[in-house]
């Protein structure tokens, strides 16, 4: 239980404040941003913070268990850690246009590893994602304050300049089998609005 | 809740970084008391709060050696533990080193003997010596029984330890300052490790002129930090660290000699470096790891240094920073032994300049020394679109 909570308090150095807003996502088509529709369905909650912002995060098992990250419309410039909080010597991890798929991991990564998690990029390989050509990757993200074990998998495209973004981790054992399908099942429906 | 802040608080107690951080006052100024190493310590009996002390310190080893950050190779390992025996004389039993993968400069002792050695110190020590310094500071905290005092005092800080914990979990070398106005020792407390830290390393058979370098070198890295320039947790309310590097390097010269062990230290880490580096990098303090990866590089200039500074300067992407990349690049893969990724982020750079043959080149290249790579699929579509 401790463990749990020192995990927690960890998301929210990391840039994830824990408040209490948490929110049921209805099962259906669902807007996020202005042009990713994602088809939804099962028990997802939308955790709510400014610190997680340009993402939304969505959870099935409840923080810190798992996670899925949603980056709608990240325009060029704009940092996918905006809402974090300022870290003195580090810069905020930008994302641009021009950025191919493997950098684009590479700076995902680069947010999960900021407090010392290790991030291991296990495959990348094309993939079409909201009608877009993107990728697909799957990742193993141990996390540094209580030693959790997580599989990952991850989905994106840009598109006119904007990223567009699935992120899922859950701990290897139990959580991520279980929902790893449900996740594929929203990343395979994702469409982009012209 | 309350025994893992005070656990936590604990463990931070033997902050590798402590001795720099402390007051800087001369050594020589103190008077030497004439220093014996105490008598092997028993465990307390568990009804007294030493004991219960022990037994949290107990439960968190379990937690450590069960860690998927703890490093498990039998060579560094033994060679590790074998320092800190020879260090620690007769306490010999009584430690027990744990090698960990966190990419920051720390190592921390708890009064039961368990040592955390964090892979950072050891990227950062440029021979045996230098690591036997931190060692043998954080093993006099421990003979001199300094944490279990400072494990008393933060039941008196639970608030404190348990920010102070989050940093310890979380980590980033500038929030060690931060760390250690909770958890750092006195100073008088920081005099006496120095010493009794010096005397062991003699005694052991290393040059004790090391001591002061490290110091020296971990300044190096925070200067070069932008923000270090504004008071900040490391150095803002402590004298400076110069005074301590002088002090130290004084009392070295009074009791000349003892070895080094450059060559042995760098082979037995010499497979970890690739992954530490990796790590390094992604800190993502791109100063402090330039000013490291420079010095490692004036050390010794090998592919994987150079690669590491090429992504550092990549990552920065500032004005100059990605010609200074594409530099190192070559100059690693010029130097033989370069990682196969050193040519995926040329193909990148190349890419991006729109060099698509250069482009390609590099690409193909890093398939070929890579062609299992998890990302080969995806770089084969980049070679698709580039037409092959």
């Amino acid at each position: 239980m401790t463990r749990l909570l020192l995990a927690l308090l960890a998301f929210e150095v990391a840039g994830c404040a824990v408040v209490p807003k948490m929110e049921k996502v209805e099962s259906g088509q669902q807007n996020v941003g202005a042009r990713l529709e994602l088809p939804l369905d099962g028990a997802w909650n939308h955790f709510q913070s400014a610190q997680i912002a340009p993402a939304r995060v969505w959870t099935m098992e409840g923080l810190p268990v798992d996670e899925l990250r949603v980056f709608a419309g990240v325009k060029s410039g704009e940092a996918i850690d905006a809402g974090a909080p300022e870290i003195a010597g580090t810069k905020k991890i930008q994302f641009r246009a021009g950025m191919h798929a493997d950098e684009i991991v590479a700076m995902f990564e680069g947010l999960y590893t900021k407090g010392g998690s290790t991030f291991q990029l296990d495959k990348l390989e094309p993939w079409s994602f909201g009608g877009e050509k993107g990728f697909r990757f799957e990742f193993t993200f141990t996390r540094k304050v209580d030693g959790v074990v997580n599989l990952g998998v991850g989905y994106g495209a840009v598109s006119k300049g904007e990223l567009y973004a699935l992120l899922y981790f859950a701990p290897r054992l139990g959580f991520f089998p279980r929902n790893k399908d449900k996740v594929e099942e929203i990343a395979r429906g994702a469409r982009l609005k012209m | 809740m309350k025994r893992r802040r005070l656990l936590a608080a604990g463990c931070l107690c033997g902050l590798g970084v402590a001795p720099l951080l402390s007051r800087a006052q001369p050594l020589e100024e103190t008077p030497a008391p004439e220093w014996r190493m105490p008598e092997r310590f028993t465990r307390p009996d568990t009804a007294t709060d030493e004991g219960g002390l022990w037994a949290m310190m107990d439960r968190e080893e379990t937690r450590l050696r069960r860690s998927p950050f703890a490093i498990r190779d039998t060579e560094l390992q033994a060679r590790v533990q074998d320092m800190a025996c020879r260090l620690a004389g007769a306490h010999c039993p009584d430690v027990r080193v744990y090698l960990m993968r966190t990419p920051f400069f720390n190592a921390s002792m708890a009064p039961n003997g368990m040592m955390q050695v964090w892979s950072g110190l050891m990227l950062r020590v440029d021979n045996e010596a230098q690591l036997a310094a931190v060692l043998g500071h954080e093993i006099g905290h421990y003979l001199a029984r300094h944490s279990v005092e400072r494990l008393r005092s933060a039941k008196n800080h639970s608030s404190a330890a348990t920010v102070a914990a989050m940093f310890g979990v979380v980590g980033a070398i500038a929030q060690l300052g931060v760390m250690a106005s909770f958890s750092g020792y006195s100073r008088d407390h920081e005099r006496e490790a120095d010493r009794i830290g010096l005397t062991l390393m003699r005694n052991a058979g290393y040059d004790p002129a090391e001591a002061a370098k490290i110091w020296q070198n971990l300044l190096l890295e925070t200067q070069a930090n932008p923000d270090s320039r504004t008071p900040n947790p490391l150095f803002g309310s402590h004298p400076a660290p110069e005074e301590r590097m002088e002090t130290l390097a004084k009392l070295a010269q009074a009791n000349p000699g003892g070895v080094s062990k450059a060559a042995e230290w760098n082979q037995t880490v010499k497979p970890f470096l690739q992954g530490w580096l990796a790590d390094e990098v992604k800190r993502g303090q791109r100063e402090e790891s330039l000013a490291l990866l420079n010095r490692m590089i004036a050390r010794s200039p090998n592919a994987l240094y150079l690669y590491a500074r090429g992504e550092t300067y990549r990552l920065r992407a500032g004005e100059g920073d990605l010609d200074a990349a594409v530099a190192d690049y070559l100059a690693a893969a010029n130097a033989g032994g370069e990682p196969a990724e050193t040519h995926r982020s040329l193909g990148t750079v190349y890419r991006a300049r729109q060099q698509t043959p250069e482009a390609k080149t590099s690409f193909r290249r890093y398939l070929d020394l890579a062609p299992k790579a998890p990302d080969a699929s995806m770089i084969k579509s980049y070679l698709e679109e580039m037409g092959t």
